[in-house]
């Protein structure tokens, strides 16, 4: 309890502070999730959608794979992208390991299969109906799409801030690929983990309780929309 | 407006469902299809409304093969019709709106359409949470709300209570007499059919029996 209270105070005095550090920590972490929620986004929704309302052959098999993505292991996603990252590896020439890009890459392939897979479930379940009544009503394609995303904006809305809120409190991933750099590569996450690992409890539980303060006001946004729908 | 079907076949998984060689739906007439469960009824409506492939044969409107710009005059409506998630009134105006029509004539339509079918004091109301028969009538203005020449019709009123059925009738023969809009209605309803139908269309194992005056 000492260690909580210890943590809330230090968290309070962090933020009135403005300690740049901590706050270009945030910053950075907020940043870097946005960028790929966003790109994951752009992947996974029209994916999510067209998968979903079109037949195609083994579907199934296609459901089952996209569920086991979603809870593809952090680390081992991780450990694949610096293999591919690292001087010696496919993609070395890039210079990318130790990036804050190398980390977007590695929340994207995180992050992508779990936008993919909440659009991919709804628009299997609600599309056909919803693309019929386009076509019935005499609506293009275009007006069918609309209307798809439309009717489904909730699900959509569920799918991004789920998928953020996987990637801004991803560590495993992150760690690997983009090695706690300070001013560079450290995020909240792995500024957590660093103090916890050198003891200081009051410094990673008042980041602790900055992350969980994000998540809550992000997801109080999301519900208001959804009970105001 | 004439639909002309020839040599049609649709199949499922090589099992044929539909397999008809040749039908004619005629302009301003009411078709009442009937059938057993699986005669493929579903599936021969689907396939005029655009909404299944069909595997051979030909389908002619008017004399022209039927194309994806023809469903703007074609409108299906299924048992379980799916609403949008808003209101009764944004529901209905929803196919006037994606053909740009003026918003004093799309207020208009959706008046008129909504006192013709009782459901004026629904407007409002989100168009999810109404009961089977309110969502029955607040699909079929939103079908003919636009002056539909074809209306296909699956089973529009099972399940429903008598004083919706005699509203969803009235309106479909109102459109039909003034409109000379062509209507084919499944039903299971004997009764129905008799009141309402012109000619009746009998389908066993996907294929077209016969037609009835």
């Amino acid at each position: 309890m000492e260690l909580l209270r210890e943590g809330l105070k230090e968290a309070l005095l962090l933020l009135i502070r403005f300690d740049k550090e901590v706050y270009s920590i945030i910053g950075l972490s907020i940043g870097l999730s946005f960028t790929s929620t966003v790109f994951s986004a752009f992947i996974g929704i029209p994916l999510g959608l067209y998968l979903g309302v079109k037949p195609f052959k083994f579907k199934k098999a296609f459901t089952r794979t996209i569920y086991t993505m979603m809870s593809l292991p952090p680390v081992v996603i991780g450990l694949l992208v610096a293999l591919f990252l690292s001087r010696s590896g496919p993609l070395g020439t890039l210079g990318l390991l130790f990036t804050p890009t190398a980390m977007v890459i590695a929340q994207m392939i995180l992050i992508t299969p779990i936008i993919l897979g909440i659009t991919y479930n709804d628009a299997k379940q609600y599309g056909p109906a919803i693309s019929q009544i386009g076509i019935t009503l005499g609506a293009s394609k275009f007006q069918t799409l609309k209307l798809l995303i439309t009717e489904m904006r909730i699900t959509l809305l569920i799918a991004l801030v789920t998928g953020f809120g996987r990637a801004i409190s991803e560590v495993g991933a992150v760690m690997i690929v983009g090695g706690n750099i300070k001013g560079h590569t450290r995020v909240m996450t792995t500024y957590i983990a660093m103090n916890n690992s050198m003891g200081n409890y009051a410094m990673a539980i008042s980041m602790g309780i900055v992350l969980l303060l994000i998540s809550f006001i992000v997801n109080t946004v999301l519900y208001r929309y959804v009970a105001g729908e | 407006m004439d639909i002309n079907i020839t040599n049609l076949v649709k199949k499922y998984h090589h099992k044929t469902v539909v397999d008809i060689d040749h039908t004619q739906f005629r302009s301003a007439t009411i078709y009442g299809v009937t059938g057993d469960n699986g005669a493929g009824k579903t599936t021969l409506l689907k396939i005029i409304a655009g909404l299944e492939r069909y595997d051979a044969g030909e389908i002619l409107y008017n004399g022209n093969p039927l194309e994806q710009g023809m469903m703007k005059k074609i409108t299906y409506l299924s048992q379980t019709p799916y609403l949008m998630r808003t209101s009764v009134y944004e529901n209905i105006v929803y196919p006037l709106k994606i053909r740009n029509i003026d918003p004093m004539i799309i207020q208009n339509k959706a008046k008129n359409i909504m006192e013709e079918l009782q459901i004026t004091e629904l407007k409002d109301q989100l168009a999810t949470q109404l009961s089977g028969g309110e969502s029955q009538k607040v699909a079929l203005a939103r079908a003919l709300v636009f002056d539909p020449e074809v209306l296909l019709l699956d089973e529009p009123t099972a399940s429903i209570d008598p004083a919706t059925i005699d509203t969803i009738e009235e309106a479909i023969t109102k459109r039909n007499k003034l409109q000379k809009m062509t209507v084919i209605m499944i039903s299971h309803n004997m009764d129905q059919v008799k009141r309402m139908c012109h000619e009746i269309v009998y389908m066993k194992k996907g294929k077209q029996i016969n037609i009835k005056e």
